[in-house]
């Protein structure tokens, strides 16, 4: 077998100023695999959820499973025909969230279907998720939003990169 | 008083091109060098609007406004220096001195190999995986060929052809709005729960999966599995499932060889497992 390198650094937006939603697009479809890192994830007020949406389609094409566990408990739950992918998580103002998306052979041809994994710890409250994801649709994803529940601002310095993935 | 006519002198433009820049130190990306350099203060010309980096080996360019730009193309392992020159409305400066030497870095995360099934295969296989690596990962998409099953599907993970009762897993799930734990010991396999649609759902739907192998061609220590794997199929109650395992491969070979076998049936068309190494 023969190695090519690969995962590459697609594009990374950092907030200069508070907004509610970051969006990556024109999204070559070069690579297999997409790989979204958000860190430092902090909302202006509020306790919203993290939403995401596929090429700014807000029919109800979404639906998600998820595993949680908020220290306490372990919970599991699930969504269908929603208008995006929702997190049933709460972002806060104080305490950044990590939040790690794989969204799989995104040019294809099939449905598309991530893993989401968010781990968030708040010194005494906090949770860890293994969420699976599909958007109903066969077109290839050449955006990304990233909204949250009550568009409420992310704070300034929020970080955002996107990671492209290729298979040999 | 005398009103003197204005007599404005005016200066002939000279097509002076302006003076190279200083190269600064070129640095090995992956794939790509980052060059700096610094622009001539003297403005000979008019100012400068633009600059090109040239590669040495290669003759790759790249062009912008401000240091440091960055090369892009470049083969890893292989050592560039670099020149720059500035543009003026008169043209382009002489190119500057050769930078550094800078050797391309490769990722520490490369692409091994891809297996697809066409359809109706029982099982998918990656052989002859070269030592070069510290840990693999899996990445997958998965469906298989169950009309009747309301669940997701497993999958099974060998390594090499080791057949015997070598394998065991712990998994963590959530599936149909409940949580679920198992485990299991001397296993002829990893089982891998809830990685795959099956063909009874919505076509063009299907299951993805990370699995990662830990130290695999350590020849001292058993094998250690993750995964991260789910299912989805906007239903509520059937199908869906999100599960989180761990796995032990009871041996001190190295694992060349991965066999992932679909749990119930068979692959269907298009599922497909990418194969990659990650460097220590």
């Amino acid at each position: 077998m023969t190695a090519g390198a690969t995962y590459e650094k697609i594009a990374t937006t950092t907030l200069g100023s508070a907004a509610s939603s970051i969006t990556f697009s024109s999204i070559a479809a070069s690579w297999t695999d997409l790989r979204l890192v958000l860190g430092n994830l902090v909302v202006a007020s509020g306790t919203p959820s993290l939403q995401l949406q596929f090429n700014g389609d807000t029919a109800a094409n979404y639906s998600n499973t998820y595993l949680a566990g908020s220290g306490t408990a372990a919970v599991s739950g699930s969504g269908t025909g929603q208008a995006q992918i929702n997190s049933s998580f709460a972002l806060n103002a104080t305490t950044p969230i990590a939040i790690f998306v794989d969204a799989f052979s995104y040019s294809g041809a099939t449905y598309k279907t991530v893993l989401i994994n968010e781990a968030g710890d708040l010194n005494g409250s906090g949770y860890v998720t293994a969420r699976v994801g599909l958007w109903r649709s066969t077109a290839a994803i050449t955006s990304i939003t990233i909204k949250n529940s009550l568009a409420v601002n992310y704070n300034t310095g929020t970080t955002a990169t996107l990671y492209g993935i290729k298979a040999a | 008083m005398a009103i003197g006519k204005a007599s404005p002198k005016v200066g002939k433009v000279v097509d002076i091109p302006a003076n190279a820049p200083t190269i600064g130190t070129a640095t090995a990306g992956v794939g790509s060098a980052s060059v700096a350099f610094t622009a001539d203060s003297a403005s000979v010309g008019g100012p400068v609007f633009s600059y090109t980096v040239l590669s040495n080996p290669g003759s790759f360019t790249t062009t912008g406004t401000a240091s440091p730009l960055t090369v892009s193309g470049l083969t890893a392992g292989t050592a560039y220096t670099f020149t720059v020159a500035g543009v003026n409305p008169t043209g382009s400066s002489p190119y500057s001195a050769a930078s550094n030497s800078a050797t391309i870095l490769a990722s520490a995360f490369e692409s091994i190999a891809t297996v697809t099934a066409a359809g109706g295969e029982t099982s998918l296989t990656f052989s002859s995986i070269a030592a070069t690596y510290k840990h693999l990962q899996i990445r997958g998409l998965y469906r298989d060929t169950t009309t009747t099953s309301p669940q997701a599907a497993p999958l099974y993970l060998r390594c090499n052809t080791d057949g015997a009762t070598f394998y065991a897993s712990h998994n963590l799930n959530g599936v149909n709005s409940a949580v679920t734990a198992a485990g299991s010991a001397t296993q002829s396999w990893m089982q891998v729960p809830y990685a795959g649609v099956g063909a009874w759902n919505t076509a063009g739907m299907y299951g993805v999966s990370i699995i990662d192998i830990l130290d695999y061609s350590s020849t001292t220590k058993y094998k250690t599995i993750r995964s991260f794997v789910g299912s989805d199929t906007n239903a509520a109650t059937t199908g869906a499932g999100v599960s989180l395992s761990s796995g032990l491969w009871m041996n001190t070979a190295a694992c060349n060889q991965v066999i992932i076998f679909a749990g119930n049936t068979a692959f269907a068309a298009g599922s497909t497992f990418a194969l990659y190494g990650i460097k220590g």
